[in-house]
């Protein structure tokens, strides 16, 4: 049996006397389309810099297709192909769109290979082309998006860690983003995980659900199951009719 | 376009090709103008002294435009580096007679040991504490340097013992062989900026520079990063000390290490462009221009200090009116007018 992609095994994790997140395990599986959701404050972007390398654990550990990467830096666990984007998004403002790709083709990519193909390919992949001689204070919001997953996935990525990447998009706009990331998981095998607050977003990618609340896993299943769970339902959802708008 | 980012056109192209953006007349012509000047009648020492300054502090803000303006690092003792490099090859020259061609590369060791013990300390901490440490280790080398009065000569400083014109002790009467060595060391550091600029690792400093975390998240080392630019930075600017101390022959704690010589080393850089190859070169002979001008006026009237004065009001109105350095100016009214 091959390892999980991601398995997060009992973190915890204190700023003093706050407890961010208290025992956190799940698992995600090779290939698997996950989310993560919970309410502002119940812990998701900790776990999210804590999975990426930019904060330590206080206790337990992290291990990416079998290996522990507990004490990984940030940058090898790039290389290593985990990727992420931010949720606000953060790309390097001086540079061009292709330079902004470029920069992780540069890092990620095997020696043999010449991230100048990457980088053609990744804008060909996301349309951007047309942008991609501008900054990104020259873009729209949407594809500012589209050009930081770029940025995630190019070069080398397994798995790929989205954190509220819709907000802040329209309908539209949404959709597509969510058509390109179910793209990248079925055409580069990419495993997934995307980190929203909303649930209705979530439900049209995700065929599982982890829940957190109050620093805590509180559920963890499909969409249907997570909405009708009384637990999430009284703790995070408030009604069945809220949590499926 | 000066210093342009790279576009999916030019990262296809080779990097001699990036590098060697104009027809090679273009780079070559600046650098015959100058070489010619010495030349021209009506040129005479004062003036060729007056370049000589202009391209030793060009030398020097390039260095620092490295850490600072494409690593993003703000380095604000970096008389550092200027201060140990014309040390060690002042005082292994009176006192052993160690030519300033091994004096230079002690040197510059020795500021690579003091620049890798300063950037393993304070370069993977975020905010200010890398500024303030640089800060202090030269506060610290100026009260050193007054105190070790046999080595150093203390508060009044270091003067090299002349022993004439000679290439072997990088001594001459006349100004002009400096010239050449300051144009030598103003390309060298110009081309080396550029290639920074087109290379792998300058991709790396700069994604440091605009967002550290994201940069991480790309797959860049971001504390090797750092660390090796500010490695090359003090290299260079140690190498260039050779310069300032064979020309000047002298050096005292305050010009090595004080504040007002670190800032003398940003104006350059600040004044024409951060983070561009040809930014220090336009700001560095804008600098010393303004400076003679400066000094003319002050024995004119008789007020000292107008030099330091005139630096402050240049610094002050490019940060309010061009925060992008003269470069900036340029650029953004090309792309106007291209727009027009």
């Amino acid at each position: 049996m091959s390892a999980a992609a991601l398995e997060v095994i009992s973190i915890s994790r204190n700023f003093g006397g706050l407890i961010a997140l208290r025992d956190v395990s799940f698992k995600v599986a090779e290939g698997e389309v996950m989310g993560l959701i919970g309410p502002n404050g119940a812990g998701k972007s900790t776990l999210f810099e804590i999975v990426n390398g930019n904060l330590p654990p206080s206790a337990g550990r992290v291990s990416y297709f079998g290996t522990d990467c507990t004490a990984m830096p940030a940058h090898l666990r790039r290389r290593a192909g985990m990727c992420r984007t931010f949720q606000k998004v953060r790309l390097f403002e001086s540079m061009t769109v292709t330079e902004n790709i470029l920069v992780a083709a540069s890092e990620c990519l095997p020696a043999a290979r010449d991230p100048r193909d990457e980088v053609a390919a990744i804008l060909a992949q996301f349309r951007l082309e047309p942008q991609a001689q501008r900054r990104p204070s020259e873009l729209t919001l949407a594809d500012r998006k589209r050009v930081e997953i770029g940025r995630a996935i190019a070069g080398h990525c397994r798995l790929l860690m989205l954190d509220e990447s819709m907000s802040g998009l329209t309908h539209e706009e949404a959709e597509h983003l969510i058509t390109e990331i179910l793209a990248l998981n079925r055409s580069r095998g990419i495993t997934v995980i995307v980190v929203e607050h909303v649930l209705s977003v979530l439900a049209a990618i995700v065929k599982r659900l982890v829940v957190l609340h109050n620093a805590r896993v509180i559920a963890d299943g499909t969409p249907s199951e997570i909405a009708h769970d009384p637990v999430v339902i009284e703790a995070y959802l408030g009604t069945k009719q809220t949590a499926l708008r | 376009m000066i210093d342009a980012p790279l576009t999916t056109r030019d990262i296809a192209r080779p990097l001699r090709a990036r590098l060697l953006t104009r027809p090679l007349v273009f780079y070559l012509s600046p650098i015959a103008i100058i070489a010619l000047i010495p030349l021209l009648p009506f040129v005479n020492n004062y003036i060729i002294a007056a370049m000589v300054r202009a391209l030793i502090f060009i030398a020097l803000g390039q260095a620092w435009n490295i850490v600072a303006g494409i690593g993003g690092q703000l380095s604000l003792g970096h008389g550092v580096f200027l201060g140990l490099g014309c040390y060690t090859t002042g005082i292994l020259f009176n006192k052993f007679g160690v030519p300033p061609w091994i004096g230079g590369f002690a040197g510059t060791l020795i500021s690579l040991a003091v620049a890798l013990v300063m950037g393993s300390m304070t370069l993977r901490m975020r905010g200010v504490f890398f500024a303030l440490a640089t800060v202090a280790v030269s506060l610290a080398l100026v009260q050193l340097s007054r105190h070790f009065v046999d080595l150093t000569g203390g508060a009044d400083g270091l003067a090299l013992k002349f022993v004439g014109t000679s290439l072997w002790a990088m001594q001459s009467r006349s100004p002009t062989p400096f010239l050449y060595a300051g144009l030598a060391f103003v390309v060298a550091y110009y081309w080396t900026t550029r290639w920074l600029l087109a290379s792998r690792f300058g991709l790396e400093m700069r994604a440091v520079r605009d967002d550290e975390v994201a940069a991480a998240a790309a797959g860049v080392a971001a504390f090797r990063t750092k660390l090796t630019g500010f490695l090359l930075s003090a290299a260079l600017t140690s190498v260039a000390a050779v310069l300032y101390i064979q020309y000047y022959m002298a050096i005292d704690p305050e010009a090595a290490f004080g504040l007002s010589q670190a800032i003398q080393l940003q104006l350059p850089a600040l004044l024409g462009g951060l983070g561009t190859a040809l930014g220090p070169v336009i700001g560095g002979a804008l600098m010393i221009f303004l400076s003679e001008i400066t000094n003319w006026g002050s024995t004119k009237i008789g007020v000292e200090g107008l030099d330091i004065l005139a630096y402050g009001l240049m610094l002050l109105v490019v940060i309010l009116r061009a925060p992008k350095g003269l470069i900036g100016l340029i650029v953004r009214d090309a792309a106007r007018g291209a727009t027009k």
